[in-house]
């Protein structure tokens, strides 16, 4: 069985580059879990942050009149991608996973691919 | 894992009973107004409240579980205490699922029963909980994470009376759009269910209902009410402004008299 603890350290063990990742309840703006970050990256600022982020996505894709659903976000910073992938299941729609990768040390195709499946094994 | 970073005022003590607890290490029933925790060896393992729906309305209503896989978890299971056991063995639920809905339910909880004012507080020292263990989280998150969400709803639009008060939804202004999620709130809405009847019906955490409200009524989509505007005070002002008085005359005189004099 996998759990949140678990998922977020896989997250950061296993993809290249990871900084730091969270487990945020979209509806209240709370990280479940987070793992690494440490000062220069407060994941609880950035869990609440980032629900702003997806909130203002959601009401731009109702005000364009996009009938799809948002599978991930990426933020590119100057030395960092920040990564937001929305959870699909049943019980977890409205949570997500955060990513903060290093740029240079990051592969950001692999690192969507297995946080994909971080998320479907939490799922499962 | 590390827990959400200090607020800069967490020093404030939500419950200073569950603080001790915790320093303590005990294990039982923290019993509140407005809703109970459960303790085991300190930590918070759940919580319930009357305000908000629980676990079960969350997985079946909320997340599409069959309320008969509830059901049956809790016959077969109950007794020993070990239903969230049950329901993943059984293969109605991913472990994860469950551990992600069941955190979320505690912090929703503990947010109503950790409210001010909820009255005096009992200790059940011993007593456990159902559901059987998922996950703990230290008293002390869980007192951040009320305080965060007490200033995040105050934050996003200040008027608790939202909280309470029956929902009146009000028509969009023209180019004005609501999300998915806004859409169906604004729907059950029917001017007589409050945000947390709209919480049962929804199957959502009483909490995100209270800030979608205010969200909402922050947009002019839900009527905000307004308590009774408090009377006038009336301050009575000083008799030198209101009543006209004939001029010292014998002051007048002797400071004309100085004035002349230094001439």
């Amino acid at each position: 069985m996998v759990n949140v603890e678990t998922a977020l350290k896989e997250a950061t063990t296993l993809i290249e580059g990871a900084i730091g990742a969270a487990l945020v309840d979209y509806g209240s703006g709370m990280a479940l879990g987070t793992i690494g970050g440490g000062k220069d990256l407060d994941l609880a600022v950035a869990a609440a942050g980032n629900t702003d982020v997806v909130r203002a996505k959601v009401r731009t894709m109702e005000l364009l009149g996009l009938k799809d659903e948002i599978e991930d976000i990426l933020i590119t910073l100057g030395s960092q991608y920040h990564l937001i992938r929305l959870m699909k299941g049943r019980t977890s729609v409205g949570f997500f996973l955060y990513l903060a990768l290093d740029k240079k040390r990051a592969n950001l195709a692999m690192a969507r691919h297995q946080l994909k499946k971080i998320e479907a094994e939490l799922e499962i | 894992m590390t827990t959400p970073a200090t607020a800069p005022n967490a020093f404030a003590a939500v419950s200073p009973l569950l603080t001790r607890l915790a320093a303590e290490r005990a294990t039982g029933a923290l019993l509140r107004d407005r809703g109970t925790l459960f303790l085991e060896d300190g930590r918070i393992v759940h919580a319930e409240s009357p305000a908000t729906p629980g676990l079960d309305v969350l997985l079946t209503t909320g997340g599409g579980l069959a309320p008969e896989r509830w059901r049956e978890a809790v016959d077969r299971a109950g007794a020993r205490r070990q239903v969230a056991r049950f329901l993943v063995d059984s293969g109605g639920l991913a472990g994860g699922e469950l551990e992600i809905c069941h955190l979320a339910a505690i912090f929703d909880a503990a947010f109503f029963a950790l409210s001010p004012g909820s009255g005096p507080s009992r200790f059940r020292r011993g007593a456990t909980h159902w559901i059987g263990s998922v996950r703990s989280v230290a008293a002390a998150a869980v007192e951040r994470e009320t305080r965060r969400r007490r200033e995040l709803l105050d934050a996003v639009w200040p008027y608790p009376l939202l909280d309470t008060a029956p929902v009146v939804p009000r028509a969009a202004a023209p180019g004005q759009t609501v999300t998915a999620r806004q859409r169906i709130l604004l729907e059950q809405a029917d001017g007589i269910r409050t945000p947390a009847d709209l919480a049962w019906v929804l199957g959502r955490p009483a909490f995100h209902t209270l800030l979608d409200v205010r969200r909402l009524a922050a947009a002019g989509l839900v009527e905000t009410p307004h308590s009774p505007a408090p009377p006038p005070v009336e301050v009575p002002l000083p008799d030198w402004m209101t009543q006209a008085q004939s001029p010292d005359v014998a002051l007048l005189r002797r400071l004309r008299d100085a004035l002349e004099a230094s001439l």
